[in-house]
């Protein structure tokens, strides 16, 4: 084998016929629609979720201001848990891919660590709100029961929060980092390479 | 500048980036694809700061880039097969493992020389990276040593 390798012939030699023009432009639509649905789905969800709590409102009457507190509480929980999964995640992952390589890495980091602090605090956020919610809704209810039910019924809710937030919680922020904080690192080693 | 025409001259350049990033012809025309979504959606927007030459391959460039986020993906190692060739099977062959070997390079050099091997200006290549213009020169050099000794190994 010659020493001069022909790079540059070898290179022009891949070639793939070009897909015709209007499959750019289906593609380019089912993906339009693709993000559409996520956003109209999500706010069904969410104005659902409030619809619901809003006719227990109206529906039971509640007397006492802690069971009013409470709703709001469990409301702005689900509101702020689906907010930002939904709209606040997209719009955070909005990136320029019109500038160089240095810039785009650097802000693709950016962007994942933003979203590994959403993840942790958001999660953190919502279980608080939920639990101190569900707490201050239960007072009126269960303040009607005996003793024995009242502790049976904090007895059990709270094991419950307990197992979300130290099983499920961890679990899933544990997950979420991990694969964050993969991308993070390989993001970061591949802009390494550049200022090597 | 209009977008047919775009997609005409700049299909199989774009299109040959994709693969000296990933090794995989499929997987190359998915993002080549996705790249000239971005490019249909910016051209309006395009404002003749850059050469167009320049703000294509920035847009390749990073979208390659990008394919870091999907976990599960990594090149192939394997020769690829479906790129279409000329018959001249030697040539073929040689291709096919020239693709191999830049998809092996770390992801910033798979870039770099694809950007060189497709003939793009080494100014053009700094502004594309963000790189100054020495490194480039410098990078390319030990890039294109790289690759030929890998060539070489391969082909023994």
């Amino acid at each position: 084998m010659s020493n001069n390798i022909d790079f540059k012939e070898l290179w022009n030699r891949g070639k793939s016929s070009a897909p015709d023009i209007s499959e750019i432009f289906a593609k380019a639509d089912q993906l339009n629609r693709k993000t559409r649905n996520k956003i109209w789905r999500g706010n069904l969800l969410l104005s659902l979720t409030v619809a619901f709590m809003i006719f227990i409102w109206w529906y039971y009457q509640p007397q006492l201001i802690t069971t009013k507190i409470g709703l709001t509480l469990v409301i702005t929980a689900i509101v702020m848990f689906l907010a930002t999964t939904n709209q606040m995640v997209p719009l955070l992952a909005k990136t320029n891919v019109e500038t160089d390589s240095q810039h785009f890495l650097a802000q693709m980091i950016r962007i994942k660590q933003k979203q590994e602090f959403l993840n942790k605090t958001m999660l953190t956020g919502y279980f608080i709100f939920l639990s101190l919610g569900i707490f201050l809704y239960m007072i009126e209810y269960a303040g009607r029961g005996s003793l024995t039910f009242q502790l049976t019924a904090y007895g059990i809710t709270f094991a419950w929060i307990a197992f979300n937030w130290f099983y499920i919680r961890a679990k899933t922020v544990k997950k979420q980092l991990s694969a964050i904080n993969d991308i993070i690192t390989r993001l970061e080693v591949v802009n390494k390479q550049l200022l090597d | 500048m209009v977008f047919e025409d775009i997609y005409r001259d700049y299909w199989n350049k774009v299109f040959r980036i994709c693969m000296g990033y990933v090794n995989d012809a499929d997987w190359a025309k998915d993002i080549a694809q996705e790249i000239f979504i971005i490019i249909w959606k910016q051209l309006p927007n395009f404002r003749n700061e850059s050469a167009i030459g320049t703000w294509i391959y920035r847009i390749a460039s990073n979208n390659c880039l990008r394919q870091i986020e999907r976990q599960n993906r990594m090149p192939t190692t394997e020769l690829p097969e479906q790129i279409e060739y000329k018959p001249d099977p030697d040539k073929e062959w040689q291709s096919k493992l020239l693709y191999k070997c830049i998809a092996e390079l770390p992801e910033t050099d798979r870039i770099i020389i694809s950007l060189e091997l497709e003939d793009v200006k080494q100014a053009e290549i700094a502004k594309i990276t963000g790189l100054s213009e020495s490194n480039v020169r410098v990078k390319v050099f030990r890039i294109k040593e790289k690759l030929t000794q890998k060539f070489k190994q391969y082909e023994q």
